[in-house]
């Protein structure tokens, strides 16, 4: 990322959501963004994802400067070499596990050997019993297992995961930690994920602190860095 | 909302719509149709051909004769008409009718042109004598029935009343009122005469075994007599003059039951747009994972095609049992005139093309808005 800024509104209205962020992603990296509420995390990872257009600097991803890349191409990077998980799984509720895992697939228009990758990561994920069941019939957790299934599903170059447990209890928060950070490591992934609590993740990679807008310090394994 | 329940709401709409059009085209054309039909039966035949100034002064035996050589013509007759009053007396009341609608009939050709035989309870007209009288026109004269003796005043073509007492021999009751159930029937030479009218003919009614060549035979007859001043009318054209109010309101009711199909259309796009509202977040996952706006046009419109395929389907399913009901039952309205019911394959096709065009031209404002939502707004939709 490079002097990323984002600006919502025009005028008296006007709020920097996020200025001059520059920083760079490792392959293969477990990385934490942290902040407060409205400190800008979510916003550096909608840029990240391409969810969102920066007001200004440019996002690099595999040597590719996304930016400059038209809505159609947008999507088809995001399809190819992005996953998501968000706070709530947000799968498809009237398709089945298995169905939602395959979706990327879908969208991309590549169907071979689909079920048997969506197979392999659900059962990577424990979910090999529920392939069938509709969405909106598995639990919190479950649910949050399969959007990661479905994350993986199209071998992303990066995994964008916006308060993944934000919406979990303890002990499935904690599951769903391993989990991801045990793909991670499995599959060689890098791994950028927003969290208001440090704490839970534990030993991670780096970190990214975010206050009001700005990229204030790093938190590389256990060595602080002003940035 | 939920997606199904909307799905089911949308394709009732156009469902619904169709069948309003086949209900509106069994009842109001039917009933067109039906008084074309009674009249073509009773009064007109498939050709009527008059004189353009008075009566037809050639020979009806001739022209009968004439029309009678062509292939496509089952049977002709001639027709003669005029008013009388008509009194009778029934236990020692006389009771008067005047201003009667009078119809001279040939007893032995009328049979084979026209049906108007088979609406008489009794015997049709058989000699020069014997009269029937409409059921109104007898219910008007304080109930007279088979057996009575009926007396007409003519007024001559001289000015002078004529009077004849006649047997009544038939009631003629028609259902609808369409037949000849306000006049009196009688021979039409004893019309003739009474009218001192000599071999004039009113009318000869043509018969045709083919109504398609209704027009080719009109064309021929005025053809082969040049000289002579006769109108000649297709059923068509006749009913054309004496229903053209009625087809005016037929027009009406198309209009109405198309505004209907435009009201489905409505609701489609109010139906699709609830639907996108209520999958926002869905639409904002799709996005975010990878879909491009083309792909979610796609799904709305498939939806859309969808609508219109099993909506039109079903409705004209739907359409098509009630037209087959009316056509076998023979459905009337209160004792009515039956509806003459017929399958307009073109109209049906027309109608269910139509609904499913316009599901689909429903469906894309609602497509189009769900592409212009982007990701991040919409998967904070709850």
């Amino acid at each position: 990322m490079k002097n990323l800024s984002k600006t919502y509104g025009e005028g008296d209205t006007k709020v920097n959501a996020l200025t001059d962020a520059t920083f760079s992603i490792k392959k293969g990296e477990f990385l934490l963004i942290v902040g407060s509420s409205g400190s800008g995390k979510t916003t550096l990872l909608n840029m990240i994802g391409l969810l969102d257009k920066p007001t200004a600097g440019m996002v690099f991803i595999d040597d590719t400067e996304t930016t400059k890349l038209n809505d159609n191409e947008i999507s088809s990077f995001r399809n190819s070499k992005l996953g998501f998980v968000f706070q709530f799984a947000n799968l498809m509720p009237d398709l089945t596990v298995l169905e939602n895992v395959i979706l990327p697939r879908s969208i991309q228009k590549t169907e071979q050997n689909a079920v048997d990758d969506a197979m392999k990561l659900l059962r990577a994920v424990g979910l090999e019993s529920q392939i069938h069941k509709r969405a909106n019939k598995i639990s919190g957790g479950q649910a949050q297992r399969a959007a990661i299934a479905r994350a993986l599903v199209n071998r992303p170059s990066i995994v964008l995961a916006d308060e993944p447990t934000g919406n979990l209890d303890s002990v499935t928060t904690e599951t769903i930690i391993q989990l991801m950070k045990s793909m991670a490591r499995k599959l060689n992934l890098t791994f950028v994920v927003v969290t208001h609590d440090r704490e839970q993740f534990g030993e991670v990679d780096r970190v990214i602190t975010v206050k009001d807008g700005r990229v204030i310090e790093t938190e590389n394994n256990s060595m602080k860095v002003v940035a | 909302m939920n997606k199904k329940g909307s799905l089911v709401g949308a394709v009732l709409a156009v469902s619904v719509g169709i069948l309003v059009i086949h209900v509106n085209f069994v009842i109001f054309q039917g009933l067109f149709d039906a008084i074309v039909r009674d009249m073509s039966d009773y009064r007109f035949g498939d050709i009527y051909v008059t004189d353009k100034e008075d009566f037809i002064e050639k020979s009806d035996q001739v022209l009968v004769n004439w029309f009678e050589r062509i292939p496509y013509v089952e049977a002709a007759t001639p027709r003669m008409s005029s008013t009388a009053s008509i009194n009778v007396t029934k236990f020692g009341q006389r009771i008067e009718e005047f201003r009667v609608p009078l119809v001279g009939v040939d007893p032995v050709t009328d049979v084979e042109a026209s049906t108007i035989y088979t609406t008489v309870e009794g015997e049709y007209v058989s000699s020069r004598n014997t009269a029937v009288v409409g059921s109104n026109v007898a219910r008007d004269l304080g109930g007279v029935t088979v057996g009575d003796n009926i007396k007409l005043k003519v007024t001559d073509r001289r000015g002078q009343d004529q009077t004849k007492r006649f047997i009544v021999t038939g009631i003629a009751s028609s259902p609808g009122g369409q037949g000849l159930d306000t006049s009196v029937i009688i021979h039409i030479d004893t019309l003739r005469d009474m009218l001192d009218r000599g071999d004039d003919t009113d009318a000869i009614l043509v018969k045709l075994n083919d109504r398609k060549k209704a027009t080719e035979v009109r064309d021929l007859f005025l053809l082969s007599f040049p000289n002579d001043d006769f109108k000649a009318e297709t059923i068509e054209e006749s009913a054309e003059e004496a229903l053209s109010g009625f087809r005016s309101g037929i027009a009406m009711i198309n209009m109405i039951g198309l505004f209907g199909m435009m009201s489905s259309a409505f609701a489609i796009v109010t139906i699709q747009m609830m639907l996108v509202t209520s999958k926002t977040r869905e639409i904002g996952v799709m996005r975010a994972i990878g879909a491009r706006r083309k792909d979610i046009l796609l799904i709305f419109l498939f939806q859309g095609i969808l609508i219109g395929t099993i909506g039109a389907a079903a409705g004209t399913a739907m359409g098509l049992s009630y037209t087959v009901y009316a056509k076998e039952t023979k459905m009337t309205f209160a004792g009515s005139i039956p509806l003459e019911v017929s399958y307009d394959w073109g109209k049906i096709i027309q109608t269910a093309f139509t609904a499913f065009g316009l599901a689909i031209v429903a469906a894309i404002y609602p497509a189009f808005k769900a592409t212009r939502l982007q990701p991040v707004e919409a998967m904070r939709t709850v």
